[in-house]
């Protein structure tokens, strides 16, 4: 077990490597030159050679990718063009945000697909697996900005039931949990489809297995059986592919913060790539890298710990 | 992507009403946008600005836009940009995956580090090269395509690495070897057509959802560039006008709806055709 998780970590390393390494380069393709940016507009040619000093530009370039290295280890990732604001400090402002809306999104989305795609296993064939089926077709094929702008305008302005614009406020209050309404739907409903596709393969190989069989022999009730004999097993590899699609669900939460307005990171991205902002958009690629490669490192020692089998 | 379509591949689809049904949109699809400046009724550029987000009518059958332009037309040449930033990403990082592929199952002592190399890539989502490729050449369809290329390259490799490494166990392969045949003819003659069913539903599948991934990125402004007429783009532009006329949005939308869906189902029907042991 040790080992393996020790085996994971290691791989993990030259990956953020080369997330560093592509961050890195990114500053390095783009126009602008850093130490006029940071300097403003005002500065005089003596105050911007200064500041190029300081920052180490007039360093040959493997120095510089070090220095930058050291800055990020220290959380510095530069100012914004834009408002001049430290690049952490907004980071750390909308990264709360964004794991409230992608929390908010899976509370409900992973017990719904998981129960669909049981109940389809389950009645493999009949009318109640084809409907399963067809909504979790729909599910992979429908844009997340359709579904969103759908309840914007139905439920958010046709009937006036739901706020559509922003964070209402901290989820205990009532003003924050009606606001996240909305786009939890949104980002959680192209959600269920996979999730009920997967568990239903899962279940119905694993109502095939033999121990199954001996159950409902012994007599056990079918709930029983489909929940704790049939159920149970097939939820390891649904687990494992619920980590791996939460890149998926990234990318939907980009979307559904830039049409709910919501203040996270995938809208201070797309933010600052439309701006020009190169620090920022340096900054939030960065964090969104780093914070998959995490993803990936939980799920993989979570596999381990749930299955024996992965770890030889 | 040139597969033999066997004609008991066709009848296959044809028995299943899904599988019909779905190659029956597609070829619409398809046909719809080879078609586009002979469908369509009006050029897509053109402002009419005495006929501003006009609802569907006799004339505008589906309405216009912000800008007096008709959607209809819009709707068919974006179609065109819509499927072929779709098409130029799958073909561009299907055939480097398949290649990869091929040659992890191939050359055993390069599996391990080009498989390892498709997992890191495979660990980030599509969504994030897009944004990173936006970032370092700017919006625009360019780098759309760069970055659902890369996304596709690991998944291509790692399903044509699959199916090879099943034919590599067969006979006919060390016969082959037997008789002298060089590396690169036994990969062109014998590995890759005994692979090309799974390549090709990887593609049909990938395909829709590559369309999917691209037309978000065009929705959030980081892939095809206004005035161009591309579903996603469309879609975004009709936001600003979603309380007073909501049909310059939906009806984009729902078209890439359609688009992605048509693609998933035949991707479906085809898979169940060609390979009966994965239907489950």
């Amino acid at each position: 077990m040790i080992r393996h998780g020790v085996q994971r970590l290691l791989l993990a390393l030259p990956v953020l490597f080369g997330v560093l390494l592509i961050g890195f380069l990114l500053m390095q393709v783009v126009p602008t030159d850093p130490a006029t940016v940071r300097a403003g507009p005002q500065a005089t040619a003596e105050v911007v050679a200064a500041i190029r000093t300081e920052l180490g530009l007039d360093e040959p370039v493997w120095k510089q990718f070090f220095l930058y290295v050291w800055r990020l280890a220290q959380g510095d990732l530069g100012v914004s063009i834009i408002n001049n604001v430290p690049v952490s400090q907004e980071l750390g402002n909308t990264i709360g945000p964004t794991l409230e809306l992608m929390f908010a999104a899976l509370v409900w989305s992973i017990p719904l697909g998981i129960a669909l795609g049981t109940v389809a296993a389950y009645l493999r064939g009949s009318f109640v697996d084809r409907v399963v089926m067809a909504i979790s077709v729909a599910g992979v094929s429908v844009p997340v900005f359709f579904l969103g702008l759908l309840l914007i305008w139905l439920v958010g302005f046709q009937w006036q039931l739901l706020p559509f614009t922003g964070r209402g406020g901290p989820l205990w209050t009532m003003d924050g949990l009606l606001a996240i309404i909305l786009p939890a739907i949104t980002l959680g409903g192209v959600f269920v489809g996979p999730v009920a596709r997967m568990t239903r393969s899962a279940v119905v190989d694993a109502l095939q297995a033999e121990h199954v069989r001996t159950a409902r022999a012994k007599g056990l009730g079918e709930g029983a059986v489909v929940r704790r004999h049939a159920l149970r097993n097939a939820l390891i590899p649904v687990v494992t592919l619920i980590g791996l699609q939460i890149g998926f669900l990234l990318g939907g939460a980009v979307v559904t913060e830039t049409i709910f307005s919501w203040p996270g990171v995938g809208r201070l991205a797309v933010g600052a790539i439309l701006s020009a902002d190169f620090p920022m958009a340096q900054g939030t690629i960065i964090v969104l890298s780093a914070g998959f490669i995490i993803i990936n490192l939980v799920v993989d020692l979570l596999y381990g710990a749930l299955d024996p089998r992965v770890r030889g | 992507m040139a597969a033999p379509v066997k004609p008991s591949v066709l009848r296959m689809l044809g028995r299943d009403l899904g599988g019909a049904l779905s190659l029956g949109m597609v070829v619409l699809i398809v046909l719809a946008a080879i078609l586009a400046p002979w469908l369509s009724p009006r050029d897509p550029y053109e402002t009419d600005l005495l006929a501003i987000m006009q609802p569907p009518s006799a004339e505008y059958w589906l309405g216009t836009d912000g800008q007096g332009r008709d959607i209809l037309a819009r709707m068919l040449f974006g179609l065109r940009v819509t499927l072929l930033m779709g098409l130029a990403s799958l073909l561009a990082g299907g055939v480097l995956g398949a290649l990869i592929g091929f040659c992890a199952a191939f050359y055993r002592r390069a599996d391990g580090l080009l498989m390892r190399f498709m997992d890191i890539l495979l660990s980030f989502p599509a969504i994030l090269f897009g944004l990173a490729l936006a970032a370092i050449f700017g919006p625009g369809e360019v780098s759309v395509v760069i970055a659902l290329s890369i996304a596709t390259v690991p998944l291509m490799a790692r399903i044509v690495r699959g199916s090879a490494l099943v034919v590599m166990g067969l006979d006919y392969i060390e016969a082959a070897r037997a008789i002298g045949m060089s590396d690169g003819r036994l990969i062109w003659r014998h590995l890759a057509p005994n692979c090309l069913s799974a390549i090709f539903v990887f593609s049909t599948l990938r395909l829709g959802q590559v369309i999917l991934l691209g037309s978000a990125l065009s929705f959030l402004g980081l892939g095809a560039q206004p005035p161009l007429a591309e579903l996603g783009a469309m879609a975004a532009q009709g936001r600003n006008f979603l309380f007073i006329a909501p049909h310059i949005s939906v009806i984009p939308s729902l078209g890439i709806f359609v688009i992605v869906l048509a693609f998933n189902l035949l991707g479906d029907a085809l898979r169940d055709a060609l390979d009966p042991r994965l239907r489950i």
